[in-house]
């Protein structure tokens, strides 16, 4: 009898199916991979299990429990929980008052029994091997402690099956290697977890079983042990994916951007050209600097010392206009916050940050703008019916290829791509490091930060590996290896 | 019934994008009845009485869109036509009254723009406390100020019926222009310039982006405070053109009266209009329609001969009736069509 069975589960949203008679199985004591691209539907059957969307047809059993229609608080105190990707505490409340909210401990005329709490709490961190003090601010957390402290608070109210949506996209391998110490050890007690993640590395080396969907439906699904990434990866795709090396060595021009030893806030001393034409990769953990000297060139923060040169003048850029008139583009980390502007339109998203360059010409010529569009998504391959339609209405990579495009629009030689794959599926991933490539072979000179070394050997002519703020080692294309940036990132090469 | 169903979901995409002119037809008609026909003179009327709040309005839709608020408004009108007054009646010149009413409009703007966009204070206090302010300045300079000065009463500003200029002001105010109020063909003409500006200029385009998402907007390069800033001003400025109008209808400003709880009824005309208080969102073209609704609203109570102290209570309920029918019906007819799905299984 396996702890939750999900059968037949049907969802449209304005006669558009996204679920199509989908199944999903998850056994007592078991790590089960949900597995699929973005849009596959694998979130809209999440919301369907913790009650946060209903379901049009289809049965859920949950610990020999037939579920209907549920409130979110009904699911959990069934022992659901749903650790989002987007962690979801309050940052202004200390940590026990957060695992308490709304269960909290009370006395007489409603008084709080703070001291109770803290010390459940402590008892509870001490079983669970988290170093966390229950009485600071959650804002004084890391996030691998918020997530921590997220399982911690599902645990504590007897979760019995918790989803982890992402939970390692923000971690460092130290942290992620902690986390999965503490899920193995639930795992004896008889705590099962469903867990979503695009990276197969950690599926393969913690997952015990997985389920696939494509496109709203059901694929496959069985044990890790009998697969492999690549059947996994195909399986996911539809297609057997493209997996040779797309890396051809190109004749690079001459040096448009310099760095003189700048120095930033969070970096020191950086200094590297990069030519016409050339990729180089930056790489390193999190908050190592690498995201910092992106902003600092765009005009976000401002240099302390150093020299930014571009196409040999030495420039002072003090705010994004300044960088955006000397060529330079920024494709900002974190889309949802930084890139999409949810109430205008795909056009107009594509066109934004070129009007700022143009602004003297004030009237928006739309039928010329029309005509580039068309352009933009044939080079591009954005999948997009109407230009006029929210950008909220394309998946995450076609998103993306917007935000390309409106730099692009922008003429800038420059290219900043600040983890350009952060949530996109593995399709339109493979896409995006296509574009970056074929982007350098016409001439623009690109710089990629990114945390995933796989695709930098794919791309980079050149690789900076960064610890606490200074470069500390570069690597040249042949020599970009996952194990030797690991060593150096953590400093840990002498 | 497969006809029926496309009349249907085109009814729903009329009232979702364009929900502020069916509010305008319904209250139209419920006033037609009301008082026997609605005849042209009528009509034009409530172009008339919308011309002011319209006007306001306009400018209180871009701050709504750029997410921020102005409270000071109304305060503001008092402010600049007290001084408008004086103006004219020191220089009995209407070009230089013009002028002074829009730069002195615009430089209360500016006070609050710069603290907004560029100190980054909450623009709900910000205006709170400038409309305590302006109107503060409006009475004491009326008390303080050399009678000559405000037309010889003791708290009110009056134009000076002996300028010369004084016919052609008052003139320009009240009359028709081929039965057309001047007043009402220059709110059309400034909804006309706002929606071209919101719609159609790389400008229009950054307002919205700002009040959208402020974060994308400035990774876009856009200068976001100097945005928030410069609708400010332009309601500023907008402010000033409605107090030129204000005292060339009336050839007079009591700075106690004048504009009291305009900016309410400028959010509430915004809001009828169907621009979300939440920024982003909504149409230039629907002020008008919601100022025009607001004035109409009025009307009927007039015409079913109703206690004047009740209007605001009528359109408090239109108000929250409309806002209900914007926010509940997507949750309703989601809420169909799943017991529809249900039942066909």
């Amino acid at each position: 009898m396996p702890l939750l069975q999900m059968q037949g589960i049907c969802k449209s949203f304005n006669g558009i199916s996204v679920l199509d008679n989908v199944s999903l199985q998850v056994k007592t004591g078991e790590v089960h991979a949900l597995l699929g691209e973005n849009g596959a539907g694998k979130s809209t059957l999440m919301n369907i299990l913790t009650g946060s969307l209903r379901r049009d047809k289809g049965s859920i059993v949950f610990n020999g429990e037939h579920i209907e229609d549920n409130s979110i608080k009904q699911t959990e105190e069934k022992g659901i929980a749903f650790v989002h990707q987007e962690l979801n505490l309050f940052n202004d409340l200390k940590v026990f008052e957060n695992i308490f909210i709304n269960k909290e401990l009370t006395g007489f005329l409603g008084h709080l029994r703070k001291r109770d709490m803290i010390s459940q709490c402590k008892e509870l961190f001490l079983k669970l091997n988290v170093n966390i003090d229950p009485n600071v601010y959650v804002s004084s957390l890391k996030t691998s402690e918020k997530q921590l402290l997220e399982i911690s608070k599902a645990l504590f109210f007897k979760a019995k099956l918790l989803i982890l949506d992402e939970p390692t996209t923000s971690l460092n391998q130290d942290e992620v290697a902690h986390l999965f110490e503490i899920v193995n050890a639930l795992k004896k007690d008889g705590i099962s977890f469903i867990f979503i993640s695009h990276k197969m590395p950690e599926i393969f080396e913690y997952a015990d079983s997985y389920t696939i969907f494509r496109n709203g439906q059901y694929i496959d699904s069985g044990a890790i042990k009998d697969t492999s990434p690549l059947e996994v990866t195909s399986k996911m795709v539809g297609k057997e994916q493209n997996n040779l090396n797309i890396y051809k060595k190109r004749d690079l021009g001459e040096v448009v951007l310099e760095l003189d030893h700048l120095s930033g806030m969070g970096f020191n001393e950086v200094s590297f050209k990069a030519r016409r034409g050339e990729i180089i990769g930056m790489t390193g953990l999190q908050g190592c600097g690498s995201s910092e000297v992106m902003q600092c060139i765009f005009g976000i923060n401002p240099k302390i010392s150093g020299d930014i040169r571009v196409k040999g003048k030495s420039i002072f850029i003090d705010s994004i206009h300044k960088a955006m008139r000397n060529g330079i583009a920024l494709l900002p980390a974190n889309r949802k916050e930084n890139s999409v502007i949810p109430d205008l339109s795909i056009l107009e998203n594509m066109y934004i940050a070129e009007h700022t360059l143009s602004a003297s010409k004030f009237h928006i010529q739309k039928d010329l703008e029309l005509k580039r569009y068309q352009k933009q998504k044939n080079a591009l391959s954005i999948k997009a019916q109407d230009p006029k339609m929210s950008i909220l209405s394309l998946s995450g990579g076609n998103q993306q290829k917007v935000f390309i495009a409106r730099w692009l629009n922008t003429n800038a030689d420059i290219l900043l791509f600040d983890n350009p794959n952060q949530g996109i599926d593995v399709g339109a991933k493979a896409e995006i490091y296509k574009l970056i490539l074929d982007l350098a072979k016409s001439g623009k000179t690109i710089l990629v930060n990114t945390l995933e070394i796989p695709e930098l050997q794919k791309v980079a002519d050149l690789c900076l590996v960064f610890f606490k703020g200074k470069v500390v080692k570069v690597l040249e294309h042949d020599e970009i290896d996952e194990h030797k940036i690991m060593m150096y990132s953590t400093n840990s090469m002498s | 019934m497969n006809n029926n169903k496309s009349i249907l979901s085109f009814l729903s995409r009329i009232w979702h994008g364009y929900s502020f002119v069916i509010v305008f037809f319904v209250i139209c008609i419920v006033y037609a009845l009301s008082s026997r026909g609605l005849t042209w003179n009528a009509t034009m009327n409530i172009l008339r009485h919308s011309a002011i709040i319209g006007i306001i309005a306009l400018g209180m839709g871009m701050v709504c869109i750029t997410a921020e608020i102005d409270l000071s408004v109304g305060s503001m009108l008092a402010l600049v036509s007290g001084m408008s007054v004086m103006v004219f009646n020191v220089t009995d010149s209407i070009t230089l009254t013009f002028l002074f009413a829009i730069l002195f409009g615009s430089f209360c703007g500016l006070i609050n723009g710069v603290l907004v966009g560029i100190i980054k204070m909450p623009s709900f206090i910000v205006t709170l406390a400038t409309m305590l302010i302006f109107r503060s300045f409006a009475q004491w300079i009326c008390q303080n100020v050399d009678k000559q000065l405000i037309g010889g009463g003791s708290s009110v500003y009056r134009m000076i019926s002996k300028n010369e200029m004084y016919d052609t002001m008052y003139h320009f105010g009240n009359t028709k222009l081929c039965t057309l109020p001047i007043v009402g063909i220059v709110l059309v003409v400034f909804t006309i310039l706002c929606v071209y500006l919101l719609d159609d200029t790389k400008y229009g385009k950054k307002v919205y982006a700002t009040g959208s998402s402020i974060k994308g907007a400035f990774m876009s390069g856009i200068n976001t405070s100097l945005i928030k800033t410069s609708v400010f001003v332009i309601t500023g400025a907008l402010v000033g053109l409605a107090s030129f109008l204000w005292i060339s209808m009336n050839a007079s400003s009591d700075p106690a009266t004048t504009g009291v709880s305009y900016e309410m009824y400028a959010i509430a005309a915004v809001v009828l209009g169907g621009i979300s208080m939440a920024g982003g969102k909504g149409k230039c073209l629907g002020i008008l329609f919601g100022a025009l609704s607001y004035t109409v609203i009025d009307k009927i109570i007039i015409a079913l001969k109703m206690d004047s102290l009740i209007n605001d209570a009528v359109k408090g309920i239109i108000l929250i009736i409309v806002i209900l029918i914007q926010v509940a019906g997507p949750q309703i007819r989601e809420r169909i069509h799943l017991m529809k799905l249900r039942s066909n299984k």
